[in-house]
């Protein structure tokens, strides 16, 4: 998994799974990534194969301290069977998915 | 199937075990999907098999309690030319998979989990059984499946042994599944010939003992009006036990099982190591016994109990009894499967009963309304100077009322108003004796508490045979004496208003003697009075100061003796009294429902 800072975004891309084995990690080093700078999430799902429902909790919980920060969090370019998991279980209502 | 290849007409199974640890979880599903490609499965449905695999391995891994943790998740996959089955084993507590599964807020962190399986799989089912539940999920194939390449690597291929042991299970389930539907449909067919349904019961049950290979049964039902669990149907004598009923008991000891299952509305097991309370029935009539105690419901509401138990192996012998496990997930589908059939078949045989008991309670308040006509007078005799009408209305449920007139002579009558203390035939029958009682001693009709003394004494012993009584009033009516006598039997009091010099408010005469039936030797006294020109006489029924208004207020006698006074004012015949009086009752009680029957004779002198 990368983190990059872009101004007033964190951006983390090249996760591979997002899934109950990792997704505590993921959201704990996401938020450790976080300056008071940063008020916007961009996570690119470009190469991710698996989201599972603890992947979703961990992005839900992003979400909500991008907002806390008066931000947002997008997901980028997810592949079409990730697509298809966050359009079943509504997430596309929650976040903005940038598709490809 | 269309479109498949006959490589895959024949079922393959894979089955692999993991630890309780959800760093395993990934492994294990891609050894899965390793194995469905090779079955040729497209990606998007391994993509779907790799969620709601994982989702299912993590559940049992996450719920996981105590020993639990220690043992391991199994996974097992058939897939054949039509789908594709996966059966997780875990050994957690279990829950009850909901009716309708909703997804959480979309700002809830977690409980998306069954969504997802639920909307992947076209089938998911959750089997929980003592120790061990089992959820089950199945996919069918697209209409036309990929044709791939057959290809068996050593380390994903099943053993034979793992196969036998698959195979061994499925056959033994299918077994199950069979021996209880074919029993089903047998006793589906046999129960509208059998009429019994205790002995339908029984005959089911005796063959579920067989299909579980238990030793006993106890199934216990609610009664309709009682909060008790009474055994209604037992494997054996020794097991008709008396009714259980919930009470407080110290928070240390156990509620008996069947108490514990109908109030958590839970399969209860119990074995040697948790075993019954050593108050429980079933732990004097069965003891060392292993089982469930498992709730019958239908529609929310409970029915009863079905208790199935087996000897319990001891030494040697449970050591080699599997996994420990008293019934199997499969077992216990079985008995749930019976015990919703059960749940149907005694709603239905209690709604036949209902039917058919207020199909006899309608019949029988048509006779006990026959009878009650039939009693009173077709019309009504008179006495010179006098004129006298009578009135009786039936409640609903017809009460016990009944008036009679005898003309002695030309000069005489004897009025009679009673009321038998009962609803439906019996209080007709005893009306009707009664009647025939006071007709049959027309030499003791001149002397009303002579009368009533004779037919109190030979009555007395069939109405305290069944808790019964009757008030009654007579009175003898002399129109050459303008004079009156009566007696009474608890009745209500007879209300006389006279005019002229005598006039003022209404008397009411109740002379002392005590209703029909309660002492075999009660005095009945006599009173006399005489009437003067245009007086009234009423003899009533408590049915009609007991009328009640919308708002729950009687009539009451102080307005019923008011309207006779009044009626006293202006020469009126009895006939138009009494459909004043009726008017003055119906404005009362509008549309309120009767309750109790309304009879009177009025008599204008």
């Amino acid at each position: 998994m990368k983190m990059q800072i872009l101004g007033d975004r964190l951006c983390i891309s090249d996760v591979r799974e997002l899934g109950t084995a990792n997704a505590d990690s993921f959201r704990e080093q996401a938020r450790a990534a976080l300056t008071p700078a940063q008020k916007d999430i961009d996570v690119d799902l470009s190469h991710t194969l698996f989201v599972d429902s603890c992947g979703l909790g961990a992005l839900i919980s992003l979400h909500k301290t991008a907002c806390s920060r008066q931000g947002a969090l997008r997901l980028l370019h997810p592949a079409p069977a990730v697509l298809q998991i966050l359009e079943l279980t509504r997430m596309h209502r929650l976040f903005e998915i940038v598709k490809s | 199937m269309p479109g498949s290849s006959p490589a895959f007409a024949r079922p393959v199974t894979l089955r692999r075990t993991l630890a309780c640890d959800l760093a395993g979880v990934r492994a294990a599903v891609q050894i899965v999907r390793g194995f469905l490609v090779e079955q040729g499965w497209g990606e998007g449905d391994l993509m779907s098999f790799d969620l709601a695999l994982a989702e299912a391995c993590n559940n049992a891994i996450e719920y996981a309690t105590g020993t639990g943790r220690d043992q391991p998740i199994t996974v097992e996959v058939l897939s054949d030319a039509s789908q594709v089955e996966f059966r997780i084993h875990d050994h957690t507590p279990g829950f009850d998979w909901p009716e309708q599964i909703e997804l959480p807020s979309p700002e809830s962190e977690s409980g998306r989990g069954l969504w997802l399986i639920a909307s992947l799989m076209n089938y998911a089912g959750y089997f929980r059984g003592r120790g061990e539940n089992i959820l089950v999920l199945r996919k069918s194939r697209p209409s036309v499946a990929p044709v791939p390449k057959p290809r068996l690597e050593p380390e994903r291929a099943t053993t034979s042994v793992e196969k036998d042991a698959i195979i061994s299970d499925m056959v033994e389930e299918l077994s199950s599944c069979y021996e209880s539907l074919s029993a089903i449909f047998r006793y589906s067919g046999e129960l509208g010939q059998t009429g019994s349904l205790k002995e339908f019961a029984r005959r089911l049950l005796g063959d579920l003992l067989r299909i579980l290979q238990a030793d006993w049964f106890v199934l216990r039902l609610v009664p309709k009006d009682k909060l008790e669990l009474a055994v209604f149907a037992a494997s054996e004598p020794a097991l008709e036990l008396e009714p259980l009923t919930p009470g407080a008991r110290a928070e240390a000891l156990r509620q008996p099982l069947e108490i514990e299952a109908a109030m958590t509305r839970q399969t209860v097991w119990f074995d040697a190591e948790k075993p019954p309370a050593a108050d429980d029935p079933l732990a004097k009539a069965k003891p060392g016994s292993a089982g469930m105690a498992h709730p019958i419901m239908l529609g929310g509401r409970l029915i009863g109990t079905l208790t199935l138990g087996r000897k319990q192996a001891v030494g040697a012998e449970a050591v080699s009894a599997r996994s420990g496990a008293i019934f199997t997930a499969a077992q216990t589908n079985v008995v749930t499967t019976f015990a919703d059939f059960l749940a149907i078949q005694i709603a239905n045989a209690r709604f036949q009963e209902e039917q058919l008991h207020q199909r006899l309670v309608a019949h029988e308040l048509e006779i006990a309304r026959n009878i009650q006509r039939s009693l009173l007078p077709s019309t009504l005799p008179q006495v010179a100077g006098f004129s006298l009408a009578a009135f009786c209305r039936s409640a609903r449920e017809v009460g016990g009322d009944f008036y009679d007139a005898i003309k002695l002579d030309e000069d005489a009558l004897l009025l009679v108003i009673a009321d038998v203390m009962g609803k439906g035939i019996p209080a007709a029958m005893f009306a009707a004796i009664l009647r025939s009682l006071l007709r049959a001693s027309p030499e003791l009709t001149r002397q009303p508490s002579a009368l009533l003394t004779r037919v109190n004494r030979l009555m007395f012993r069939e109405l305290s045979d069944v808790d019964m009584f009757i008030t009654a009033q007579l009175a003898l009516v002399d129109g050459a004496a303008r004079r009156i006598i009566t007696a009474s039997a608890g009745h209500c009091p007879l209300g006389l208003a006279l005019t002229g010099a005598a006039a003022g408010t209404v008397r009411g005469f109740s002379p002392e003697g005590m209703p029909l039936g309660i002492k075999p030797d009660t005095i009945f006294e006599d009173e006399t009075a005489d009437l003067t020109e245009n007086c009234r006489v009423l003899l009533y029924s408590d049915g009609l100061t007991e009328t009640l208004d919308r708002n729950g207020k009687p009539f009451g006698q102080a307005r019923l003796f008011d309207w006779l006074m009044r009626s006293t004012a202006g020469w009126r015949t009895a006939e138009t009294l009494k459909d004043e009086l009726v008017s003055e009752l119906d404005a009362h009680h509008a549309d309120a429902v009767l309750r109790d029957d309304q009879t009177f004779l009025i008599l204008c002198g």
